[in-house]
C-alpha cells in the first residue's frame, strides 16, 4: 500500500519543484477556462455551433484513456514503493499506451479540423478549442514522454527513487484533471 | 579577488559607468525637448539625443555583463580566464565601435550615416533600438562570439555551477537572438514580428537568466547562505521566467498585423509574467533574512534587494499594467509605455550591473568591502537615483493616462500635439525627477573616491 | 511542512520548460506566417513601398515617431496618417517638403530631409501601404 505520511508531519508527495510547475500550470488554465466562460457568454450562438462540429464519443474515449492512465500511474507507485520494480515498468508502459492512443486519437480529430480548413483564425471559438487543446496535447506528450522515461529506469539496474516518480505521478495526475475540466467546458456544456 | 585575470572586468565597469553618466546626460536633454521644443534645434534633434539615449544605455548594459561574466566566471569555475588577453582586446574593440557609432549619430546627419556605412548591402539600420550601422552590428556579433568563446572556454574546463551555466545560456542565447537584427524584410509586419525576437526576447527571456545569475552570485556571496539552496531556486525562477516570457511575446503581436488570437495569448501568458518577478524578491528577502554572515558590503546588500524590488515593480507591476490586450488597446504606443520602459530597465538592468559593480569593484582594490564613508555615500546614491526614478515613472504614468484619455478614450480625441501641450506639467516634473536622479549618477561616482574608516571583515550571524 | 527540493528536478523543468515553450511559440510562429497573407497588406509591396521604407528608415523616423504604436512618442502616430491626412499622398509630401530648417521657435518641429521628388513619392506611397495593414483596429480613432 502507498505509505501514507504521518498526521503530525504532512509530507508533499513529489518534488516542490514540480509543485511550483503544477500551481504554474494550473494558473495558465486556469485563465484560459475563465477566458473561455467570458468568450462563450459573448457569443453563445457562435459557441454552440462550434461546439456541434466536436464529436463526443472521441473526447469520451479520450476521457476514459486518461483516467486509466491516471490509475495505472497510482499501481505502479504502489509496486514501486513495494520494490516491484519490473511490476511498476510495466504499469508505467501501460499508462505511456494509454497517453499515446490520447494522443493518436486528438490528433485524428485535429487532423480532421484542419483538412476541413479550420485554423486558430476561424472563429473566436475555434481559436479557444485548438488553443486549449492543443496546448493540452503538448502537455500530455510531455506527460507520455515522462512516464515512458520512468518505465524504462524501471527495468535498469538502478530504479528510480520515490521522489522522481511521486513527481512524474502528479505532474500525469495534473494533466488528466485539466482535461477533466476541459471535457465537459469545451465538448459538453 | 581569488584568479588575478578576473580583474579584466574593471575596465568593463569602468566603461559601463563612464557611457551610463552620457546616457543620463542625453536623457536630461530629451526631457526638456518634451517643454521646450526647440531646445538644441537643429543640432541635436529629438531622433538623434534618443538615440544616443537608448544605445547608450544598450552598451553600458553589455558591458556590466560582460565585466559580471569575466568577475564572476573565473571564480564560479575555479580557474583563471581563458584568455585575459583576449578579454582586453575585445574591451577596446567593443569600446571604440562604440564610441564612433555614437560620434556617428552626433555628428553626421543619420541618412549620410547610412550611405557611409554601406547601408545599401545590407539594410538593417532605423529600426528602434537597432539603429546601429550594419557594420557595427557586425563588431558587436564578433566581440559577443569572441567574448561567448572565452567564457564559454572557462566554464567548460572547469568547475560548472549552475550559476554559470544559466549565465552561459543567456549570454547564448543574447547572441543568436540578436542574428535576427539582419533579418529586415521590406513587410512591415514581418519586420516588426522578428524585431521583437532580439528586443523582447533579450530584456523578457534571455537577460533575465543574466539578472538571475547575477544575483545568484551575489547572494551567496553575501549572506554566505547554502550554494545548493540558491541555487535550486534560480533555476525554478527562471524557469518561470521563460515559461511566461516566451508566449508573452504575444503581448506586442496585437495591434502590428499579426493574427487576432495573439491578444488572448499574448494577455494570458504576460499577465503571469509578474509571478516570476515576484518570486525573485521573495527570494531575495528570505536569503537575506536566513544569512549566515553579516558581510562588510552593506551597499552591495542593498543594491541587490533594491534589484529584486524594483524589478517587481517596474517590470512585473508596471508591465501588468498595460498588458491585457483591452488596456493596451488604448495605451499602446503612449507614455504609459515609457513609463514601464524606464522603471523596468533601470530596477532590472541598471540596478543588476550596479550590484555586482558594488560587490566587486572594493574586492578589486584588495578591500573586503568599501570603507565605511564611501558605502554611506553609496547608499545616498542608490536612494536619490531609485527614488527619483519612482518619481520618474509616476509622472510619466501620469502623462500617460492624461494622454491615454484625451487623445484615445473620450467622444472627442484631439490630436496629438494638442494633448502633449496639455500633459506638459508632468513633463516638467519629470524633468525635475531627472536631475535628482542626475545628482544621484554624480554622488554614485564619487563614492569610489570617498575615503574613509575600513569597513571590516564579514562576521558570523 | 517538510518537502522534498532538489536541484536535479528544478533543472529538468528549466530545460524541460524552455524547450516545450520554445517549441510551442514556433508552432504559433508557424501558423502566423501561414496567416499573415491575409492582413498584412503584402499585395502592395511595391518597389516604390520598398523605398519608402528605406527612406522611412535612413532618416530614422521611428526616432521621434511611432508606427503601428511603435517607436518614440515625441511626435504622432505614422501608422494611419495617411488617412488622418485625408486620403492624400500629396498631403504628406507638402508636409514633408514644408518644414523649416531652423525649427519653430519654443515648440517641437520635424527636421528639414531635403527629400529629392522620388523619396518624397516613395514615402509617402509606403505610408499608404502602412495604413491599409489590418491591425485589429487600432488606433481607436483618427488621432492615432
Amino acid at each position: 500500500m502507498l505509505s501514507i505520511p504521518s498526521r503530525s508531519q504532512p509530507q508533499l508527495p513529489g518534488d516542490l519543484a514540480v509543485w511550483v510547475l503544477i500551481l504554474a500550470e494550473l494558473l495558465v488554465f486556469g485563465v484560459f477556462f475563465l477566458a473561455y466562460v467570458a468568450a462563450f457568454h459573448g457569443h453563445v450562438a457562435l459557441f454552440r455551433a462550434g461546439q456541434a462540429t466536436l464529436s463526443i464519443p472521441a473526447a469520451t474515449f479520450n476521457t476514459l484513456a486518461l483516467i486509466t492512465a491516471s490509475a495505472l500511474v497510482v499501481q505502479a507507485i504502489v509496486a514501486l514503493q513495494a520494490g516491484h520494480t519490473r511490476k511498476a515498468g510495466w504499469w508505467f508502459a501501460g499508462a505511456a499506451v494509454l497517453g499515446l492512443l490520447f494522443l493518436l486519437n486528438k490528433w485524428l480529430e485535429l487532423h480532421h479540423h484542419m483538412q476541413a480548413g479550420i485554423s486558430l483564425s476561424t472563429s473566436l471559438f475555434y481559436m479557444f478549442y485548438l488553443g486549449l487543446v492543443f496546448f493540452h496535447f503538448m502537455h500530455v506528450l510531455a506527460g507520455v514522454l515522462i512516464l515512458a522515461w520512468m518505465s524504462r529506469r524501471c527495468f535498469q539496474p538502478r530504479p528510480p527513487g520515490m521522489n522522481a516518480a511521486w513527481s512524474a505521478g502528479a505532474y500525469w495526475h495534473m494533466v488528466d484533471l485539466v482535461w477533466v475540466v476541459l471535457f465537459p467546458l469545451v465538448y459538453l456544456l | 579577488m581569488k584568479y588575478a585575470s578576473q580583474a579584466v572586468s574593471k575596465l568593463y565597469f569602468m566603461a559601463a559607468i563612464g557611457l551610463f553618466v552620457g546616457q543620463i546626460l542625453f536623457g536630461l536633454i530629451l526631457g526638456l525637448q518634451y517643454v521646450i521644443g526647440d531646445f538644441l534645434f537643429p543640432a541635436i534633434p529629438f531622433n538623434v539625443a534618443r538615440m544616443v539615449h537608448t544605445n547608450l544605455l544598450i552598451v553600458w548594459l553589455l558591458f556590466g555583463f560582460m565585466g559580471a561574466a569575466y568577475y564572476l566566471v573565473p571564480e564560479e569555475a575555479e580557474r583563471e580566464l581563458y584568455s585575459p588577453k583576449l578579454a582586453v582586446a575585445l574591451f577596446w574593440i567593443f569600446l571604440v565601435a562604440g564610441a564612433l557609432t555614437i560620434l556617428g549619430y552626433l555628428l553626421v546627419p543619420y541618412a549620410g550615416l547610412a550611405k557611409m556605412t554601406g547601408n545599401d548591402l545590407l539594410p538593417t539600420m532605423g529600426r528602434e533600438f537597432l539603429e546601429q550601422p550594419t557594420i557595427t552590428k557586425i563588431g558587436i556579433v564578433v566581440v559577443a562570439l569572441g567574448f561567448l568563446y572565452n567564457v564559454g572556454m572557462t566554464i567548460l574546463t572547469g568547475r560548472k555551477t549552475v550559476i554559470t551555466m544559466v549565465l552561459l545560456t543567456g549570454l547564448t542565447g543574447l547572441a543568436v537572438l540578436f542574428l535576427f537584427s539582419f533579418y529586415n524584410p521590406v513587410n512591415l509586419v514581418l519586420d516588426k514580428y522578428y524585431w521583437w525576437w532580439v528586443v523582447h526576447l533579450w530584456v523578457e527571456g534571455v537577460w533575465e537568466l543574466i539578472l538571475g545569475s547575477i544575483l545568484a552570485f551575489v547572494l551567496i556571496k553575501v549572506t554566505g547562505v547554502d550554494r545548493e539552496v540558491i541555487e535550486k531556486w534560480l533555476y525554478v525562477i527562471i524557469a518561470m521566467t521563460l515559461i511566461t516570457g516566451i508566449i508573452g511575446t504575444g503581448h506586442h503581436y496585437f495591434w502590428i498585423g499579426t493574427p487576432g488570437y495573439w491578444q488572448w495569448l499574448g494577455s494570458v501568458f504576460s499577465a503571469l509574467e509578474p509571478i516570476p518577478f515576484f518570486m525573485m524578491t521573495v527570494f531575495a528577502f528570505n536569503m537575506v533574512n536566513k544569512r549566515r554572515l553579516n558581510h562588510p558590503n552593506k551597499a552591495a546588500v542593498l543594491w541587490a534587494e533594491g534589484t529584486a524590488v524594483m524589478a517587481f515593480l517596474g517590470a512585473g507591476v508596471w508591465g501588468f499594467m498595460h498588458t491585457l490586450a483591452p488596456v493596451n488597446y488604448y495605451t499602446h504606443g503612449t507614455q504609459i509605455t515609457a513609463a514601464h520602459g524606464h522603471m523596468a530597465f533601470y530596477g532590472a538592468y541598471v540596478m543588476i550591473v550596479l550590484t555586482i559593480i558594488s560587490y566587486a569593484w572594493p574586492i578589486m582594490r584588495g578591500e573586503k568591502a568599501a570603507n565605511k564613508r564611501a558605502q554611506v555615500v553609496e547608499m545616498w546614491s542608490f536612494w536619490l537615483m531609485t527614488v527619483s526614478m519612482v518619481f520618474i515613472t509616476l509622472f510619466l504614468t501620469g502623462a500617460g493616462v492624461l494622454q491615454t484619455w484625451l487623445q484615445r478614450y473620450t467622444d472627442t480625441p484631439l490630436p496629438f500635439m494638442e494633448v502633449q501641450a496639455k500633459i506638459a506639467p508632468f513633463y516638467w516634473m519629470r524633468e525635475v525627477a531627472g536631475l535628482v536622479f542626475m545628482i544621484g549618477l554624480v554622488l554614485y561616482v564619487y563614492s569610489f573616491f570617498a575615503k574613509g574608516e575600513s569597513a571590516g571583515d564579514a562576521t558570523p550571524v | 511542512m517538510s518537502e522534498v527540493f532538489t536541484k536535479s528536478m528544478a533543472r529538468n523543468i528549466y530545460y524541460g520548460g524552455s524547450v516545450f515553450f520554445i517549441l510551442l511559440f514556433l508552432a504559433l510562429t508557424f501558423d502566423t506566417m501561414g496567416t499573415l497573407p491575409e492582413q498584412d497588406n503584402r499585395a502592395a509591396i511595391t518597389p516604390q513601398v520598398a523605398l519608402g521604407k528605406k527612406v522611412w528608415e535612413e532618416n530614422n523616423c521611428i526616432g521621434c515617431h511611432t508606427l503601428l504604436g511603435e517607436g518614440a512618442y515625441f511626435a504622432p502616430e505614422l501608422g494611419n496618417v495617411y488617412k488622418r491626412f485625408g486620403n492624400s499622398t500629396e498631403a504628406i509630401k507638402a508636409f514633408i517638403k514644408s518644414r523649416p530648417v531652423n525649427g519653430v521657435p519654443g515648440r517641437r518641429s520635424m527636421p528639414q530631409f531635403n527629400l529629392t521628388e522620388e523619396e518624397l513619392e516613395a514615402i509617402a506611397q509606403f505610408l499608404k501601404y502602412s495604413s491599409e495593414i489590418d491591425t485589429q483596429d487600432w488606433p481607436p480613432n483618427i488621432q492615432g
